[in-house]
């Protein structure tokens, strides 16, 4: 008998942390030890996230699955399913069901260096695969990452921002679209931030996850600078609903954002259909 | 080949029905598959139902699983299956067809339990279709025979005073089991012949030439965006998720679905990857003869033409498919 695709597992949420007026991490962590254990992710993938009574939605999973004990997500607060999320408490039990889609193409990254470039809330997924790579240091070369938000105040995950940028061959750019009277960083759309540091294409793969235009104008700009589209890497957010590759909604021409992404190269997604506008 | 006298098959469905969950053609309104208590209520001289029989596997809205909270904890309880084995009849070779690219989508990678489980708990008896065709059928042109046994158990073609019996899976021969003396050898009688056109080679190609023409604007104008061709279309298959009840207590339920409607692609952030009309039905076309091709083999459409008899704009798949081939390029 296969299992029931559709039945969440239960989880609690063990931590709260908020990140911007709107966006929280929550931490959560599934009532089955046995099925904690088997929850295996990769970076990029995502899980379908329940409240019962509410919905489900899909989110990505921000934590790396070097460090174990909780699942993170990074959730803004913009939908049904995302508010009602904003009101549990710790303790709160919620539905999980996942690991979906495909993930960052780990295999081919060791030895590369690493461009990653964020807009908002899209530096959840690059979390995932920035604390992984991070977590084995070793195996790969240097790690750039160019973030930015529409103000200071939307920059999530401030500590580790900060964290990241005090580590050995790493080096951490942000940009806010509009600053404050405490901003003094540069002030910037991120496209035309990532144009200005201009980053070597040498041996070097990137990654990117934002706004949709920020994502267009970004791959645009790196393909300007050298990138091949092959080491162009961004992952997409669509509607979803079951998160399977079932229910029939999340495709770009025949490619299913749930089953065959969330997680494309710019290469193949110049071969489907201009969905995206790409 | 068997045969069995037009008088003996009801006789033949009414000891199928002490063992099975009988499912069969009923004119109620309209015709429609549905569970019967007595083969009276079966009818035998209809050329199809409005609504395809996809809904004894994927019903219109179903319950998944049912919630409570109780305590500091919550329960869930999967619904429960088919209480007893099915058998379909009546199912007509365009809807049998329809059914096998189903289970392709539903059980590509993950298996969709729910709907596997009606699928693998259901014998398809099925009728061969009659002579002429409704105006609006136009299977042949897919390469589909109206005549043919794929996808069912048993497929009886009607003779005038007998059905000729063609039983093609073990599940089939059983059923015949419940009366078998009733299935005579046939007298050396054929099947009547429908002839294959096929005329739809290429289609892939050709609608691919046409994702940025004019066209999809033009037929999105008309289009009410009201979904019926997606509902009543034996391979369309998409559906929500959503929930009934309070946090206290509920169910999660799927509903079908259409890629037609408004704000199926409408994302919370506001962002819609399919904001117009020109978008839903291009996807729609796309989908049937392009995405599902590419994937699976087999066009996305039997010709069962019930998008076209029921549009209420009066859009015809038929013409549809020879704009895509006047236009295209390729």
């Amino acid at each position: 008998m296969s299992s029931n695709i559709y039945l969440p597992h239960l989880a609690t949420i063990t931590e709260i942390e908020p990140q911007t007026p709107d966006t929280m991490i929550f931490r959560v962590v599934l009532e089955d030890s046995t099925l904690a254990q088997s929850f295996i992710y990769r970076p990029g993938q995502f899980a379908e996230l329940s409240i019962f009574g509410v919905g489900e939605c899909p989110i990505s999973i921000a934590s790396t699955p070097t460090r174990k004990g909780s699942l993170e997500f990074c959730v803004r607060a913009v939908g049904q399913v995302t508010n009602a999320l904003h009101e549990l408490d710790v303790g709160s039990k919620i539905g999980i069901r996942g690991p979906y889609g495909n993930s960052f193409p780990l295999f081919d990254l060791e030895g590369r260096n690493l461009l990653f470039i964020g807009g908002g809330i899209g530096l959840a997924p690059l979390r995932s695969l920035i604390n992984y790579v991070l977590d084995n240091r070793d195996h790969y070369g240097e790690v750039e990452l160019i973030y930015g938000a529409r103000t200071p105040q939307e920059l999530v995950f401030k500590e580790e921002l900060r964290l990241w940028g005090e580590q050995e061959g790493a080096t951490v750019y942000l940009t806010v679209d509009r600053g404050d009277e405490r901003w003094k960083g540069p002030v910037g759309f991120v496209p035309s931030f990532l144009r200005e540091i201009a980053p070597s294409p040498e041996n070097k793969v990137a990654f990117t996850c934002g706004p949709p235009i920020m994502i267009k104008l970004v791959m645009e700009a790196l393909e300007e600078m050298g990138f091949p589209p092959d080491r162009i890497v961004t992952t997409l957010e669509m509607k979803m609903k079951c998160g399977v590759g079932k229910c029939g909604r999340c495709n770009i021409g025949s490619r299913y954002v749930c089953r065959d992404g969330p997680v494309f190269t710019f290469e193949e997604l110049k071969m489907l259909p201009g969905e995206l506008e790409f | 080949m068997k045969a069995i006298k037009k008088p003996h098959l009801v006789e033949w469905l009414n000891r199928v029905a002490q063992a099975y969950d009988l499912l069969g053609p009923v004119l109620d309104g309209v015709v429609q598959f549905k569970r019967v208590k007595s083969t009276n209520q079966l009818v035998f001289d209809y050329p199809n139902s409005v609504v395809p029989p996809k809904n004894l596997f994927l019903p219109q809205t179903e319950c998944l699983f049912a919630f409570r909270r109780e305590g500091g904890s919550i329960i869930l309880e999967p619904a429960g299956g088919l209480e007893r084995e099915r058998v379909l009849f009546g199912i007509r070779p365009c809807d049998a067809k329809s059914l096998l690219l189903l289970d392709k989508l539903f059980n590509r990678d993950l298996v969709d339990t729910y709907y596997q489980e009606k699928r693998r708990g259901t014998t398809l008896v099925g009728l061969a279709c009659p002579s002429p065709p409704q105006r609006t059928c136009f299977c042949t042109s897919l390469g589909i025979d109206p005549l043919s046994p794929e996808g069912v158990d048993i497929l009886l073609a009607d003779l005038s005073d007998r059905y000729l019996v063609e039983v093609t899976t073990e599940r089939g021969e059983a059923l015949l089991g419940f009366s078998r003396e009733l299935f005579l050898p046939s007298a050396g009688e054929e099947k009547p012949r429908r002839e294959k056109e096929k005329s739809l080679e290429g289609i892939e190609e050709k609608i691919d030439s046409l994702w940025e023409d004019d066209y999809w604007r033009e037929l999105s104008r008309r289009c009410l965006g009201c979904g019926v061709c997606t509902y009543l279309c034996p391979t369309c298959r998409c559906f929500d998720l959503t929930d009934v009840g309070s946090t206290l207590g509920g169910g999660r339920f799927r509903c079908w679905d259409s890629c037609i409607f408004a704000d199926f692609t409408h994302m919370a952030s506001g962002v819609n990857p399919r904001p117009t009309g020109k978008e839903r039905v291009r996807q729609r076309y796309f989908d049937k003869f392009r995405y599902i091709p590419e994937e699976y083999g087999v066009l996305g459409c039997v010709g069962c033409g019930r998008c076209s008899r029921y549009c209420p704009v009066a859009i015809d798949t038929r013409t549809v498919i020879n704009e895509i081939i006047a236009r295209s390029t390729k």
